[in-house]
């Protein structure tokens, strides 16, 4: 259910790093909470965005929840399906309902990440 | 220096308390993950089992059922019983036949809204009150302290006073033999379910349930108070007033029976798309809301010769210039859904606010509160979404909008009609 590959934030989200890009998205505990999606808004390209700095903002009918960024850098690319389909979130969030890439501009804030067993541990305390 | 209460102002200040399970909560715990139970009222309670919209569908398309043992249940009963609630709530209980139920308020002397209630004349001198689980602990108290003397009734007359009737708390197994908490099973085939768990004659007898009436029979050989009332806006609804000892049984039987579990998300859709008000939202609450406003002034008898409350009630009956009324906007996926406290816009002028919203299919609809004159169904009105997170407030969006302030709305809505039966 959490994939060991990625790493993660204690306010859900999940970081992908792949060289000096990381893919973002939210995790299935946070889809969970949050119910059917119903609208996600995407940061703009070319933003650029500290550690923990509000990325987007996605939306069930219930309620709404800030993204936080796991990493510092500028925004590449946003998901831009997710405007018309904010579902694949609910249904692939750790694929097809990735949110945004960031380039990485400082490697060093990624050791505040946790990683996905620290990750299991932490969803059981909560 | 906090304000000072309105003279006749009930004062309650609850105890504070860890949340509890619900009756039914070992019942949930087999049915979805811990991570859908929060808490609601002191009480854990399921949001939701599969999802909002697949409960929320189901209710309408065929029958869904709600674990509502959280509500609170009251018996008044005795010679007194019949004035005391008739001069205690809204509503004229003395017109209140055995096997009716009737929509009410309790209101203090100063005219505050203390909760919406239905009350059910299960023989002359025995009435079931069933109260809001998050207004429980305070109606108590206040029906209590009303008993004992020692709430003021008529601020004309402070001397004025009521002949006590006893009240028993009958979800409290300690309280007498005959206990009760409540289950609904709303939904246009309900009537089917609840028919696969009786014999023919009860059977029939349910079929011919009147809205508003209710009898009490054997299901699945659990003995039930069995009422057409509801909070979903179905034209066809149950509620099973059962035994807390029986009520897990009866639970899984209407399981079996074809009725599919649905959570407090749904509940909340379902009772938002037919307009219904929910206490704190749109009654009383941060705008105090009064019965007048939310489309219930026809629970207010003004022409009672008295109950709790009149006199406030007469002044605002002639003098409310806002009201509650529904909104539909598009609930396609992709279109930011609206909340609570977003502004209306009319003309470029913010003219009330969402209280209460939900998605229903392809379409929102919200539960505003504004101004009268502009609140006519078939009216278009727009929609300003405050801001929902810091970086929208520091690009300018606002976190709050006042009355008649100038602004542009985001999304366009039509004002349509109060309720709306499926």
């Amino acid at each position: 259910m959490i994939p060991k590959e990625l790493l993660y934030t204690k306010d859900h989200e999940w970081a992908k790093i792949e060289g000096d890009i990381a893919v973002i998205g939210i995790t299935d505990h946070a889809q969970n909470q949050l119910g059917e999606l119903t609208f996600v808004e995407l940061p703009d390209v070319g933003k650029e965005i500290k550690q923990k700095g509000e990325l987007a903002v996605v939306e069930s009918s219930k309620a709404a929840s800030d993204v936080y960024s796991p990493v510092t850098g500028k925004v590449i690319e946003a998901n831009a399906k997710l405007e018309k389909n904010p579902e694949i979130v609910n249904d692939d969030c750790y694929g097809a309902g990735w949110i945004c890439k960031i380039q990485i501009t400082d490697k060093g804030v990624l050791q505040n990440l946790i990683d996905a067993t620290q990750y299991e541990i932490y969803l059981k305390g909560l | 220096m906090a304000e000072k209460p309105k003279e006749g102002t009930f004062v309650f200040e609850p105890a504070t308390s860890s949340p509890v399970g619900s009756v039914l909560y070992n019942e949930h715990l087999k049915l979805t993950d811990k991570s859908h139970i929060a808490e609601f009222a002191g009480y854990l309670m399921p949001l939701w089992y599969s999802s909002i919209a697949e409960e929320h569908s189901a209710v309408r398309q065929r029958a869904g059922m709600f674990d509502c043992t959280h509500m609170g249940a009251l018996e008044v009963a005795g010679p007194n019983a019949e004035s005391f609630l008739d001069a205690v709530t809204t509503n004229n209980v003395r017109a209140l036949q055995v096997g009716s139920a009737q929509y009410s308020y309790l209101l203090d002397a100063a005219g505050n809204i203390l909760d919406d209630i239905i009350i059910y004349r299960r023989e002359k001198e025995k009435f079931m009150v069933v109260v809001n689980a998050s207004n429980e602990p305070k109606a108590k108290a206040y029906l209590a302290a009303l008993n004992a003397g020692k709430a003021i009734i008529d601020l004309a007359k402070p001397d004025r006073r009521i002949k006590a009737a006893p009240v028993r708390d009958m979800r409290n197994t300690k309280s007498g033999p005959d206990c009760r908490v409540d289950i609904a099973v709303q939904g246009p085939s309900s009537p089917d379910v609840l028919c696969k768990l009786a014999d023919t004659s009860v059977g029939q007898q349910l079929k011919n349930l009147k809205s508003f009436t209710f009898c009490q029979a054997k299901l699945a050989s659990i003995d039930c108070i069995i009422s057409r009332t509801g909070y979903t806006g179905a034209k066809v609804c149950f509620e099973l007033f059962v035994h807390p000892k029986d009520a897990a049984k009866l639970w899984q039987k209407l399981i079996d029976a074809g009725a599919l579990p649905c959570g407090l998300g749904a509940r909340d859709s379902l009772r938002v798309e037919a307009g219904l008000p929910l206490y704190g939202h749109e009654l009383a609450g941060p705008y105090n809301i009064s019965p007048f406003e939310a489309g219930y002034g026809w629970a207010v008898k003004l022409d009672k010769e008295f109950f709790i409350g009149k006199s406030a009630m007469d002044k605002i009956s002639k003098t409310y210039k806002m009201k509650v009324a529904r909104l539909e906007l598009s609930g396609e996926k992709g279109v930011r859904p609206v909340r609570q406290n977003d502004a209306i816009i009319c003309d470029g002028i913010c003219v009330g606010w969402i209280l209460s919203s939900a998605t229903a299919g392809t379409r929102q609809i919200a539960i505003v509160y504004m101004d009268k004159d502009v609140a006519t169904e078939g009216n278009s009105v727009d929609v300003y979404y405050l801001a929902r997170s810091e970086s929208q407030v520091s690009k300018g969006r606002k976190q709050a909008v006042k009355k008649s302030e100038q602004i542009n709305g985001d999304i366009t809505g039509k004002v349509v009609s109060r309720f709306e039966k499926f």
